[in-house]
């Protein structure tokens, strides 16, 4: 114990009187600290997180690689270590002393860049400091460990150097240290995933961030632990004294066994992708952290407000403030400025009737459709377009809770998504068609998108398992139809209806004639999807509707579709917005399906169907007049609907139904939100919110197509790169 | 055990690396308190011998017993036991005079008194410098002290004074010969002859990786073949012709025929001729010197070698 104290006692003595040590250990890592500090802009968000995280692992990396790892070679070059070969000692003391020391010279830095961070820059004290300490502690130990296996392994300096070099480089650049790794192509991500500089970079990050603890870092803790020990051990069997004594070059293929513990962690990455998807979460959560002032623009606020020229401060993925006027002064607020005058701010939209699962059309060979990978570009659309939340009705429940979930994480970028799940039908009726001509074998899977109870019991259960699954709403369809469909039973619809207010979800209904309508309204329904598109709705219903507040989606883009399709045109699919979503293999698939001499039985089979886009019309005018709640949804995925620019479409046509443009954009945020139960979150431009803006040119409110002249848009304080969104597919 | 009164016990030992034998069988003993010395060129195996003896390198065959210690196999008991000054070792640039004996002193499980160390060794001045800043002699006589820090019995010196001015040497040769009065026992190898006639009690030569002679240096300057030499001058020339001294082998006068040189193996004998002939000529005698055999001499004379080259 004697020999370790004093071991250690004079290599920290030693250290400290070395200009090169102080130098490279605290100095030239400042000179990174300032000049990150400054390109990230710091001062701003959680940048200064990725601050620490870069800093603390490049001194990580030089104390392990260049303070243990080319010193031990050094000091056996000059005839030091030869010395202590005459003593009783073994080489474990020194390997020892060399580890400690490392770690003892370099907390006093990360408490350093801590101070800093906090009094430069106002990042607040960490409150797991331990998980980080710890973790920086493995981190050097690890560092300390391969640098000392290198020095074991080199026959010369040069060599050392060689070596050093070799691990150094890739693991600063690569690792995050240097370059954020949002910058990385996916393959790259991949590759750094077998570096362990890597975890430590998400591991700070995610630690600072997102306050993690140890818990969630144990996989590359353990792999670190494990790294230091066989390091350790190695360097111990392979110790050399003297220079002369040369190591043979077959032992030098043991720094394999310090590199395995990171190749298990990388494959077994490879495999889960589990660190991948962490990055991008954590990256995702950093881009929303930032603090920005857009001023100068007219804005949406809220409640039917506007303000003439106006500013929004964004601060942590939330609105922090709205201001008539230019705001403050930027600098007070530590925010960049995004001038946005001659643009108009509003709440980014809320979609509040899309079918995800479907992609509005006809790709080349139905067979490549992947419906995951359609639901998450369709989710991209959506962001693309401005439209920041969308809910799906009668989806499959699996795959849209899968997709939703990776949406809440921040793992895949797109409109947050709210989700009634499967559609509770009849046997038979609205909802199953789809699937009624599949093969037997087929059935089982099309079936997940539809509850069908057979009695009321089971439809409360069925409504029950649906809300343990944490769906945020429940959808019946319930129409008499026309030819074969079956109208789900009044007893079964009230069944539902009861237990989804019952759970505290709610409930909203399908209807393609008035008795629908009226029966929705009976059973209480949060909202009435489509209306009628073949009947006029009385006066008194519409009355009725208002006095219960029950809101109205009339879902006008569908009948459009419909008399296009009927009708042999594509037209729909010709608008700007729709052309810039794509896909163009999509569109084109569709168009050249529906030019196709084989879709002339479906378009007369749907020429029977009474579908009139002018009652529908109509229906709209009133239910605005008699004061209805509106609620915009597209109907998106449905043939000619594509998911994103539908919505913007759809407020086109209400307009033209002579719906007051500022009332159809009120429909497609603040209602739409209140509809979905979030309005203290989304819908409205109001401190506190989450900062969910769309920035188009013009004015909507003179000419509502202004919507789809985008400018930026902003989903939770992220400004979303949107000639990017798509690459993540 | 009979080991036990021996400090060390050398037999038959052997080393090779690789192809090369570097030791081909050696074997000699030293008594405690003995001060023994390897004595040969560069080479010859003399630091391959101290090394394995001192715990550093495993031998290749033969016995060996340091202080009942079997080097190879209680390696770490024999280090804690014994002083070692290495030849060609370096300490950190910036490491301080007595932070090194402290540092060094820790390792072993025995310690001496550092401060009365320092000032036998005359380092006082220097306990604060660095150790890149002494000189050549300083340097050695911390490398001594660091030998000296576990209080050890038994010191190995591999050169000690190699790569120092004279002064300097004579200043080791001091402080060695202290040790000696101390009854320490000591190996040392060197390739000076003085060093070891100064200070050995015992020398062993060696060449090639075997002992050639083993005894005290005066033994083996009496074992010698060679022929003392008696230089006398005189204050005008000798006269013509000379006779044939007692015992003398050849005779030789310089230039400016006041100088003659006479070998003889007994130089005794032939110095008495000598001079009673001088007087008898009545020539003045202004200077005799005798020269007898060195080191030096029965190295060259056993080995056909020079030590340095």
């Amino acid at each position: 114990m004697k020999a370790y104290r004093a071991l250690i006692a004079l290599d920290l003595k030693l250290a400290l009187r070395q200009r090169t040590v102080i130098f490279f250990n605290y100095l030239f890592p400042l000179v990174f600290f300032f000049v990150f500090a400054q390109a990230f802009h710091a001062e701003r968000g959680a940048a200064m997180t990725v601050v620490l995280a870069m800093v603390i692992i490049i001194g990580i990396l030089g104390n392990g690689l260049f303070g243990a790892g080319i010193r031990a070679v050094q000091e056996r070059e000059a005839n030091i270590l030869r010395r202590y070969k005459v003593t009783p000692i073994s080489p474990v003391p020194l390997l020892v002393a060399s580890t400690v020391t490392g770690w003892i010279l370099f907390m006093p830095y990360v408490l350093l860049m801590f101070a800093l961070a906090h009094f430069a820059y106002g990042m607040p004290w960490p409150v797991n400091l331990g998980s980080i300490l710890t973790l920086i502690t493995c981190g050097v130990a690890g560092f300390r460990a391969i640098g000392l296996i290198l020095a074991s392994v080199a026959n010369s300096m040069a060599e050392s150097q060689i070596l050093v070099q070799l691990i150094y480089l890739p693991m600063l650049f690569l690792s995050g240290a240097t370059f954020p790794t949002v910058m990385f192509p996916p393959w790259l991500l991949l590759v750094t995933q077998f570096l362990p500089a890597t975890y430590l970079v998400t591991g700070v990050q995610s630690m600072l961030l997102r306050r993690e603890g140890i818990a969630e870092n144990r996989l590359p803790i353990v792999a670190l632990v494990v790294t230091t020990i066989v390091g350790l051990f190695l360097a111990y069997k392979l110790f050399r004294w003297e220079k002369e004594e040369k190591i043979r070059n077959s032992a030098k293929l043991s720094i394999l066994a310090v590199i395995l513990p990171f190749l298990g962690v990388g494959a077994w990455q490879m495999h889960t992708r589990d660190s991948v998807v962490r990055t991008k979460i954590l990256n995702r959560q950093l881009a929303r952290s930032d603090t920005f002032l857009l001023r100068g623009a007219r804005l949406l606020v809220a409640d039917g407000k506007v303000i003439e020229n106006g500013a929004v401060l964004v601060r942590g993925g939330k609105i922090a403030e709205v201001y008539v006027g230019a705001g403050p002064e930027p600098r007070t607020v530590r925010a960049e400025v995004v001038e946005a005058s001659g643009k108009t701010i509003l709440p980014g939209l809320i979609d509040a009737h899309v079918h995800l699962g479907s992609a509005g059309g006809l790709y080349p060979g139905t067979a490549n459709y992947d419906l995951e990978k359609g639901m998450s570009r369709a989710l991209a659309a959506y962001l693309y377009s401005g439209v920041t939340t969308v809910r799906s009705v009668g989806d499959g429940l699996d795959g849209i809770l899968e997709v939703r979930a990776r949406v809440n994480r921040g793992e895949l970028l797109g409109a947050q998504l709210f989700t009634c799940g499967p559609v509770f039908a009849a046997g038979g009726g609205r909802g199953t068609e789809y699937f009624e001509p599949f093969p037997p074998s087929f059935r089982p899977a099309a079936e997940k998108e539809s509850r069908i109870p057979g009695s009321p019991d089971e439809a409360r259960q069925q409504v029950d398992r649906l809300k343990e699954r944490s769906v945020d709403c429940i959808h019946a369809a319930l129409e008499t139809g026309v030819g074969p469909l079956q109208r789900l039973d009044t007893s079964l619809l009230n069944a539902v209806a009861r237990e989804a207010r019952g759970d505290d979800l709610p409930f909203t209904v399908h209807t393609a004639d008035v008795r629908d309508v009226t029966g929705a309204l009976e059973a209480q329904a949060a909202s009435i999807e489509h209306g009628s598109f073949r009947e006029q709705i009385p006066d008194r219903v519409f009355d009725q509707m208002a006095r219960q507040g029950t809101f109205y989606d009339p879902m006008l883009s569908v009948g459009e579709a419909f008399e296009e399709l009927v009708a042999g045109k594509t037209e729909m699919l010709k608008r700007s917005l729709v052309q810039q979503v794509g896909p163009e293999d999509l569109l084109r698939g569709t168009e050249e399906a529906l030019a196709a001499s084989e879709t002339e039985p479906m378009r007369q089979s749907m020429a029977q169907d009474f579908i009139d886009l002018r009652i529908a019309v109509d229906n709209l005018r009133r239910a605005y007049q008699h004061g209805v709640l509106l609620v915009a949804g597209s109907d998106a995925g449905n043939l000619l609907l594509i998911h994103g620019p539908a919505l913007h479409h759809e407020l086109r046509l209400w307009v033209e139904a002579g719906v007051p443009p500022l009332v159809a954009l009120q429909s497609a945020t603040a209602n739409g939100a209140r509809l979905l139960r979030a309005e203290k979150r989304i819908g409205s431009i109001r401190p506190g919110n989450d900062a969910d803006l769309l920035v188009v040119d013009g004015d909507p409110l003179d000419d509502i197509s202004a919507t789809e002249r985008i400018s930026m848009v902003i989903l939770k304080g992220e400004r979303i790169d949107r000639a990017a969104i798509f690459d993540q597919h | 055990m009979i080991e036990s009164v021996r400090a060390i016990v050398v037999e038959n030992l052997q080393k090779s690396y690789g192809d090369v034998q570097a030791v081909k069988g050696i074997g000699f003993e030293i008594n405690p308190g003995e001060v023994f010395g390897l004595l040969g060129p560069n080479g010859a195996g003399k630091t391959t011998t101290i090394e394995v003896l001192e715990g550093l390198r495993p031998r290749s065959g033969g016995q060996v017993m340091v202080l009942g210690f079997d080097p190879d196999r209680q390696r770490q008991q024999l280090k804690d036991r014994i002083g070692v000054c290495l030849q060609a070792t370096n300490l950190p640039e910036k490491i301080r005079v007595h932070e090194a004996l402290e540092v060094f002193s820790a390792l072993y499980s025995r310690r001496t008194d550092l401060t009365q160390l320092t000032r036998r060794l005359q380092l006082e001045d220097k306990r604060d410098a660095f150790y890149g800043t002494l000189s050549g002699g300083q340097k050695q006589r911390l490398a001594l002290a660091l030998a000296l820090v576990n209080d050890p019995q038994l010191i190995f010196l591999d050169e000690p004074t190699t790569g120092l001015d004279p002064q300097v040497r004579v200043e080791i040769h001091a402080l060695l010969e202290q040790l000696k009065k101390e009854c320490r026992t000591i190996l040392l190898t060197t390739h000076y002859i003085e060093e070891a006639e100064r200070l050995c009690d015992r020398v062993a030569i060696i060449d090639e990786g075997r002992i050639i002679a083993l005894d005290t240096p005066r033994q083996l300057q009496q074992q010698s073949r060679s022929a003392s030499t008696i230089v006398v001058t005189c204050a005008r020339p000798f006269p013509q012709p000379r006779p044939a001294w007692a015992e003398a082998t050849h005779d030789e006068l310089d230039a400016s025929a006041r100088t003659l040189t006479v070998n003889s193996r007994r130089p005794a004998a032939t110095l008495v001729d000598l001079v009673k002939w001088i007087d008898q000529q009545g020539i003045e005698l202004t200077d005799v010197h005798l020269q007898q055999p060195t080191l030096e001499d029965v190295f060259i004379e056993l080995t056909g070698k020079r030590l340095r080259e």
